[in-house]
């Protein structure tokens, strides 16, 4: 387990709610942000908040300079070079560039998961108009992946893979280095949503060979409104860039323009400069911690829950039992109780705060007629107290049947 | 939806002194209305209230299991209470108004007793009784002890009467 000295850095925890202390277990929608993240977006409006590379001004030159190093420390978090790092607002924002850009034509196959994240499925949706084909690989019963049926529905037509590592729903990942070997050896791409992976182990985009992977900073310590769409540079290179305005050309004339590099060529008009620079910052601390470690100390916590939910009569876990299958995420519906009614009490009664209902994978849960589930999702800053006082809490409302 | 009635009659009246309120009065009037329209309410609210009301009983486990299991009857119960309450209050409240119209007090011929529809009587029985002093003054209604009579007079402090010129 990972020292609980570590809560010290996120002033919230130390904030207590009607005499209670917090306890939030709602990070696979928002972590919370260290003192280093707030201090750096600080920083920036405080002692340097000038345009970047535009300006020549002392200020323009910090801000250019401390941005650069953001993208260079968002890089190094995951095996990428900078250029290949490009700051989006968020991972749907990400996924929305590649499917805006990717020269997808009428007859094109781009394959997902049944699990999908809502913006991982309504780009694809959006391009039937174009006539591109969106197809479902679907899980096993036990929710795991179906590489047998990945492999059947991988052929020819199957331009782009789009997959979440990681699921919010119930927290299965994905075998994606052998998803990403069939993939290639078929001449597809691959794309992933990596919203709740990045935040919660070690990725390394050379070694996964991916040649696309988005993610938001507000899961990861970061801020809100920034994310990262990285991609193979040559791939980058080739795309067409998804909005485009100041910043994204070298020149312009009446009826041309000669546009950037990337990543520049992605970010048009003026970014959010202050949450780059504090997801540099986020991305800093948590290497600093280690991800290694923040997946074990996550496992280890879903572990114990897992084990004393299963206690419960008439709790039921979604997606694969095992708890090393769904790293820090804890889905679950309580048999003849509402899931909103469950969240509401947990909160009531000891602040805690988790997430109840669809979670934004209404498609799962409408094709498998089930009304939505409570997600208990963890991070570093969890400890088995909080785990404990949860389970007891969970214990008391399930009691009211 | 019994418990998005009694929340909009409840917020209703607290909005009127707290805008905290105003803005739940809207979530219980959506509530109410798409239920009478035969859509489901997602707001949430009824499901935030019986959570409110149950997680405040979990002290005694008993209890709180009691309103959990019977939220719906207990609620039922409390809006046919209301129903009952503002029917019997309307119908005392009308009664009033045809006293006061037919015999210029709302509690019937022959009683000096308040009655609120008449606010100089219920202020001058509030200060007391006032002499009047003005010879071209005179009471609103009969039965307030003044001396003159003919005109509308406004009571005023120390036992006197400011009368209109």
């Amino acid at each position: 387990m990972l020292p609980e000295t570590l809560r010290f850095d996120f002033p919230i925890l130390q904030k207590r709610i009607a005499g209670k202390p917090i306890i939030y277990f709602d990070n696979a929608c928002m972590t919370l942000k260290p003192t280093p993240v707030i201090a750096a977006m600080d920083d920036y409006y405080e002692n340097f908040p000038a345009c970047v590379g535009r300006s020549a001004h002392k200020l323009g030159k910090l801000a250019t300079e401390r941005y650069a190093k953001a993208r260079e420390k968002v890089a190094k978090l995951i095996g990428a070079k900078p250029e290949e790092v490009v700051f989006t607002r968020n991972t749907t924002e990400g996924i929305n560039l590649i499917a805006n850009c990717f020269n997808l034509k009428s007859g094109d196959v781009v394959l997902t998961t049944d699990k999908e994240h809502n913006s991982n499925l309504l780009p694809w949706q959006q391009l039937k108009e174009k006539g591109v084909v969106h197809r479902i690989c679907f899980s096993k019963p036990d929710g795991t992946f179906d590489l047998e049926s990945f492999k059947k529905n991988l052929d020819g037509t199957v331009k782009l893979v789009s997959m979440v590592h990681t699921s919010n729903l119930d927290g299965t990942t994905i075998p994606v280095e052998q998803i990403i070997k069939l993939a290639h050896a078929n001449g597809s791409l691959v794309l992933l949503d990596a919203a709740q992976s990045v935040p919660h182990k070690k990725i390394d985009v050379k070694k996964m060979d991916v040649d696309f992977l988005a993610f938001s900073g507000h899961k990861m310590c970061g801020p809100t409104g920034v994310g990262v769409l990285y991609g193979k540079f040559e791939l980058l290179k080739q795309l067409k860039p998804f909005m485009v305005g100041g910043d994204t050309v070298k020149t312009t004339t009446y009826t041309s323009a000669e546009f950037l590099l990337p990543p520049e060529k992605f970010e048009a008009g003026l970014q959010n400069y202050a949450g780059a620079i504090g997801l540099g910052t986020a991305a800093e601390y948590l290497q600093k911690i280690g991800l290694e470690n923040i997946e074990k100390h996550e496992i280890e916590l879903n572990k114990f829950i897992t084990e004393e939910i299963s206690k419960i009569p008439g709790v039921k876990i979604l997606g694969p039992q095992n708890p090393e299958l769904r790293c820090g995420i804890i889905s679950f519906v309580v048999e003849g109780m509402d899931m909103h009614y469950i969240a509401q009490l947990l909160d009531n009664l000891e602040n805690i705060a988790v997430r109840s209902g669809q979670h934004c994978v209404h498609s799962w849960f409408n094709a498998n007629k089930v009304p939505g589930s409570v997600r208990a999702s963890l991070y570093f800053y969890n400890t088995k107290e909080e785990a404990k006082i949860f389970i007891d809490t969970l214990k008391k409302i399930c009691a009211l049947r | 939806m019994v418990v998005c009635v009694i929340a909009l009659v409840v917020f209703a009246i607290l909005g009127i002194f707290s805008a905290r309120y105003r803005k739940l009065a809207k979530e219980a009037f959506e509530c109410t209305f798409k239920k009478l329209t035969f859509k489901p309410c997602d707001t949430g609210l009824d499901t935030r209230i019986k959570a409110a009301t149950t997680a405040k009983l979990m002290r005694w486990p008993r209890a709180a299991k009691f309103m959990h299991k019977n939220f719906d009857t207990i609620t039922s119960i409390l809006f046919m209470v209301m129903i009952i309450s503002m029917a019997w209050s309307g119908y005392e409240a009308g009664k009033g108004v045809y006293n006061y119209a037919k015999f210029g007090n709302c509690n019937g011929p022959d009683s000096s007793a308040f009655c609120i529809f008449n606010i100089a009587g219920a202020e001058q029985q509030r200060m007391g009784a006032v002499s009047c002093t003005a010879t071209d003054c005179t009471c609103v209604t009969p039965k307030i002890n003044c001396t003159l009579e003919g005109a509308d007079y406004t009571p005023c402090s120390g036992a006197t009467c400011t009368c209109p010129k």
